[in-house]
């Protein structure tokens, strides 16, 4: 079949979304077993970039270094009263507009990673963010750390996406800009969004590449048209079907208009696996707090944009449920010098923190308080302990469960791993409370997941059964102690999709759904 | 790298004359890239004039007319006279700032809509995405910026950057306002040397760029210290200008690392910062990097290593031969062989301003309705581009629009799957639909006007053919023109076509004749206008 005929079909078939019916099906069988994950699709992440360069220690500020701190940024130094606390951290606070961010902190879905940066740092923002999107050092490196774990798992993209097997597009650009973190070689992975329920069909066409800089202009124009229609249709089909239950969006806020549209696209059951968004001013030469009230200005209403924002998203995918599935990020391409400037201002600097947040953080802080010397040191920055890249690849292997031979040739040096995001536990946690019920974690899994249930001193027989009830695996099947049992089982056999891992006790029969997905 | 599949090597990378063919294709290659939109008129005309005559045309400057006031809201200029030399209301000027700006974007706007047969509007537009400021708090210092990149556009580049660097809204753009000689602020140092004049080589070691160092940009923002500026949305000054404020100047000696040969520069007061350029125009990276960046803008997006061998050393040497004057680089490159090689063309995406102004100028569309309305117009056109992507007078961050400096995509960066949904229905509402509407006046592409500037408008087949001439960087197939040709005739024999045509010219003023041929172009228009070609230039 044509390419142009078969996105035809796509557009066509993509209204009615498959997994709606399964979640029909499973009603059948027992409603309450499968209330976790409506979609089930996998994890995803949220990525949010700091345009500009954000003033780190105007940010997460290191109160142990408070008093060195007033002899270099005293025209822009918040007061210690107005720093928001954060628990179990007490030389750590937050700039006074992040009450939403303090919530989610001492709530357990936040989390801070210290003097984040690369050796030799850079303040130009274009070779800076270029560093930051491609996760290399190399001049010449062109693609994006996410588009070159992309491509290792979706070759020969964009010309034969979307297709049968994948549907949606592979991560989201929210705005009218693609992302070059999803800089392929041949093509963006990002398939940018202003407004997920915006429908209009393009006139294809096919054009053919001639060989030149024109052909291969042609081409990329006939695929950015057809991906626009079969991506458009599966992009309006979730946002339409999905929901938003929080109150906690300000509408005038850009960035909470975007998350809303996220979590609308998320609950609808749309398998995107990034969205990344911007924010862009952070480059506060002058007047970055107010000549009046140092606790207010553009550094503060960026901030509390970006905080209100995200604890909005998070009280939203709480309410969907489908907190566990989703986390986050920022980054920014550097931070900004110790001392501030005349104008109320901050200069280009080098290392500053970044921010996760999700469920499965934790109080996180990640690295020591930067060090702040009591003289000015022209142009001097902070320190890089951690570097970005690592990051990066903590992310891809304990959020998407990349194998770690496959993320060490992503990147040109030799990678370190971090454990945050690592085996989102608390839906652990939370079934702690009811410990009777078993459970299957991490779900959705690529490669390794853990059945944890309870029994009695008797025989158990665990099994993997498709959704027709077929036997695919047997997992366990012999006697065992009065205890809580953890059983680790390997997927990599399995193919993709959705299973039901049914538990036969003497004492009764338990099933929970999961679901099988491919490595990101 | 990323490996560009199947592209061809130019087949010439001679900087010498051209001196091939001189037909309508390469006419239209030279006017599509110096201009937004040459109509069929001009691609012919400069076929007939030659290749010399027609870039010594180009490369002269028109005046134009400053933007005036069409909006109540202005509140000391009167109605249909200019503001660029009128103070600001005493009290709440913000209103009549407002309405300042919206005229600035409006003439913006129109001095691109009724271009003439002249490289400026592009050049000038070259100027805005390299020194990339934004509309400032007072609109005529916008205005007075614009002004200066008009003046200098084609002129001496060293001229320029002196004048440039004491503009008042450069000075507030990159805060050298607040660059005092107690706290100096980098902004604009760093951005002089990375992306106004040297641009950055590869970091060879901590703080080290190649082609300068951070002391560099550390000693230049003390020389750059001192400045302010008088008068901005002043009350009493008719416009505002750049100050010299000796106590805010630093006046110590300024050591340049060993990439300025160890130059020193003495305190020298008002000119310091002329005898600091001076010294970075002695730096032959310098010219190589400008060259490089109008070889990107005006020819390709992608700088092959053969390219950056032989036709930038050739360019560079010309820019510095010429005391970096930019008409003589862009006069040669636009002479040269290189410039007209067949694989060069339709190597870029036409940028928001291109794919706007190629569809309304080549029908010499322009409102012709009251001054107010007029401007109505143009401000929608501005919000047009703005949806796109451009905003003339606003770049979207110190370098200018990444589709101009991203690797790898480059102009690529204008296409995604919102901006062509956007590009696809201006071009529909502009041709099938009621076009922009103002005060119940209408402005749609002028469908007749163009068809009847063609070379044989009652032959359905050279209209297609004029058109796409007109329209696409290259010849398109065969079953292409059928298929548009088609939509011109409506599926009806040619002389159906030929019939029409005639009766319409043989009464004219009459809509029931005039009607259905404008009908039938429009729709031709229309499907052009979702042509990928028609997105390339």
């Amino acid at each position: 079949m044509k390419r142009r005929d078969f996105v035809k079909n796509i557009s066509l078939a993509s209204v009615a979304t498959p997994f709606i019916l399964n979640d029909l099906k499973f009603q059948a069988i027992g409603k309450e077993l499968f209330s976790t994950v409506k979609s089930a699709e996998g994890k995803v992440l949220i990525i949010i970039r700091l345009g500009g360069g954000n003033d780190g220690l105007n940010t997460v500020i290191p109160l142990d270094q408070y008093a060195n701190l007033t002899i270099q940024r005293s025209n822009i130094i918040i007061p210690e009263s107005n720093i928001l606390s954060l628990a179990s951290n007490p030389t750590l606070g937050l700039h006074p507009s992040m009450t939403g961010m303090q919530s989610m902190f001492n709530n357990g879905k936040m989390g801070i990673i210290q003097n984040v940066g690369y050796p030799v740092q850079n303040r130009s923002h274009f070779r800076s963010s270029d560093i930051w999107h491609t996760g290399l050092m190399d001049p010449s490196a062109s693609t994006g750390w996410l588009g070159r774990d992309f491509d290792n798992s979706y070759p020969n993209f964009p010309a034969d996406y979307p297709n049968t097997t994948y549907t949606d597009p592979f991560a989201i650009s929210m705005g009218s800009e693609v992302s070059s973190t999803c800089q392929g070689v041949m093509g963006n992975f990002s398939h940018s969004v202003e407004d997920p329920t915006d429908s209009f069909n393009l006139t294809e066409s096919t054009q053919a590449n001639d060989g030149t800089y024109f052909g291969s202009h042609m081409q990329y124009l006939s695929t950015i048209i057809s991906q626009t229609n079969a991506y458009g249709s599966k992009v309006q089909a979730s946002a339409t079907a999905g929901q938003s239950l929080s109150t906690l969006y300000d509408a005038n806020n850009p960035i909470a208009v975007q998350l809303r549209y996220i979590a609308k696209m998320i609950s609808g059951g749309l398998k995107t696996k990034v969205y990344i968004l911007n924010i862009n001013g952070f480059d506060t030469h002058d007047s970055q707090v107010s000549s009046t009230n140092v606790t207010l200005g553009n550094h503060a209403d960026l901030l509390k944009k970006l905080s209100d924002a995200v604890r909005a998203f998070q009280d939203d995918l709480s309410l969907l449920n489908l907190e566990d599935r989703v986390a986050g990020m920022t980054y920014s391409e550097f931070g900004r010098q110790i001392a501030s400037n005349a104008s109320l201002g901050t200069d280009h600097g080098d290392a500053a923190p970044l921010f996760l947040f999700g469920t499965c953080i934790g109080q996180l802080v990640v690295g020591p308080n930067p060090i702040i010397g009591n003289q000015i040191v022209d142009q001097e920055g902070i320190n890089m302990q951690i570097d970005f890249r690592d990051v990066y690849a903590s992310v891809l292997k304990n959020w998407f469960e990349v194998p770690e031979a496959e993320i060490q040739p992503l990147f040109e040096h030799q990678v370190t791993f971090y454990g945050f995001l690592n085996g989102c536990s608390v839906g652990l946690d939370e079934n702690s409370k009811d410990i009777s019920k078993a459970i299957v974690f991490p779900n959705p899994a690529a490669n390794q997941t853990t059945i944890r249930f309870n029994s009695q001193s008797e025989w158990v027989k665990i099994e993997i059964l498709d959704l027709t009830g077929k036997s695919v695996a047997t997992v366990f099947d012999g006697n065992l102690d009065k205890d809580t049992h953890s059983i680790p089982c390997d997927l990599t056999g399995v193919s993709s999709g959705q299973y039901i891992v049914t538990i036969n006790k003497k004492s009764g029969v338990e099933m929970v759904k999961f679901m099988k997905v491919k490595a990101i | 790298m990323i490996p560009e599949q199947n592209v061809e090597t130019p087949v010439s990378l001679s900087m010498s004359p051209y001196s091939g063919a001189w037909t309508s294709s390469e006419a239209s290659h030279l006017l599509k890239r110096t201009m937004f939109g040459p109509t069929f008129q001009q691609i012919q005309d400069s076929v007939t004039n030659g290749i010399d005559a027609t870039i010594a045309n180009l490369l002269t400057v028109p005046l134009i007319n400053p933007p005036l006031t069409y909006e109540s809201t202005e509140a000391i200029a009167a109605f249909g006279t200019t503001w660029v030399t009128s103070v600001y209301p005493t009290g709440d000027s913000q209103p009549t700032e407002n309405t300042r700006n919206s005229s600035l974007s409006a003439w913006m706007m129109q001095k691109i809509n009724t271009e003439s047969l002249s490289i400026i509007e592009k050049m000038s537009l070259f100027w805005q995405n390299h020194f990339s400021a934004e509309y400032t708090f007072d609109a005529r210092a916008t205005y007075n910026y614009h002004t200066l990149i008009r003046t200098h556009a084609l002129g001496d580049f060293k001229q320029f950057v002196k004048e440039m660097s004491v503009d008042p809204s450069m000075l507030f753009f990159l805060n050298s306002v607040s660059n005092q000689v107690f706290s100096p602020n980098e902004n604009f140092a760093r951005e002089l040397l990375e992306l106004y004049t040297i641009g950055k080589g590869p970091q060879v070691a901590s703080g080290d760029y190649t082609n300068y160092k951070e002391q560099d940009v550390l000693e230049g923002a003390k020389i750059l210290t001192g400045w302010t500026v008088d008068g901005m949305r002043s009350d009493t000054i008719a416009t505002p200008v750049a100050a010299f404020n000796p106590s805010y100047h630093d006046t110590s000696s300024k050591q340049l690392s060993s990439h300025f040969g160890d130059a020193v520069i003495a305190s020298n007061g008002a000119t310091e910062y002329q005898d600091y350029l001076d010294v970075i125009f002695q730096q032959p990276a310098l010219a190589t990097f400008i060259c490089k960046k109008l070889y990107r803008f005006f020819v390709n997006y992608d700088l092959t290593s053969d390219v950056e061998l032989t036709v930038i050393p050739v360019m560079a040497n010309t820019f510095i031969t010429n005391s970096y004057s930019i008409s003589a680089v862009i006069e040669e490159l636009l002479k040269s062989e290189h410039f007209y090689d067949v694989s060069l063309r339709g190597t870029m995406i036409k940028n928001p301003l291109e794919l706007i102004f190629s569809m309304i100028n080549t029908s010499n569309s322009v409102p012709n309705f009251d001054l107010a309305t007029n401007l109505e117009m143009y401000t929608n056109i501005y919000y047009f581009t703005s949806s796109l992507g451009q905003s003339y007078g606003a770049p979207p961050n110190v370098g200018g629009w990444p589709a101009y400096y991203q690797a790898p995509s480059y102009s690529k960066l204008w296409i995604n799957s919102t901006y062509i949904k956007q590009r696809f229905m201006i071009g529909y509402y502009i041709t099938m639909l009621t076009g922009i509407q103002v005060n119940g006046n209408f402005f749609k592409i002028n469908a007749l006007t163009l068809v009847d500037g063609l070379s044989s408008p009652s032959n359905p087949v050279s209209v297609i053919d004029d058109l796409c001439i007109v329209f696409c960087p290259k010849a398109i197939g065969a079953i292409q023109k059928l298929t548009l040709k088609a939509i011109l005739t409506n599926g009806l024999p040619d002389f159906e076509w030929t019939t029409q045509y005639t009766d319409y010219i043989n009464n004219s003023g009459t809509t029931t004749y005039s009607d259905p041929v404008r009908i039938r172009v429009e729709n031709v228009l229309a499907s052009i206008f979702q042509m990928p070609e028609f997105q390339t230039v």
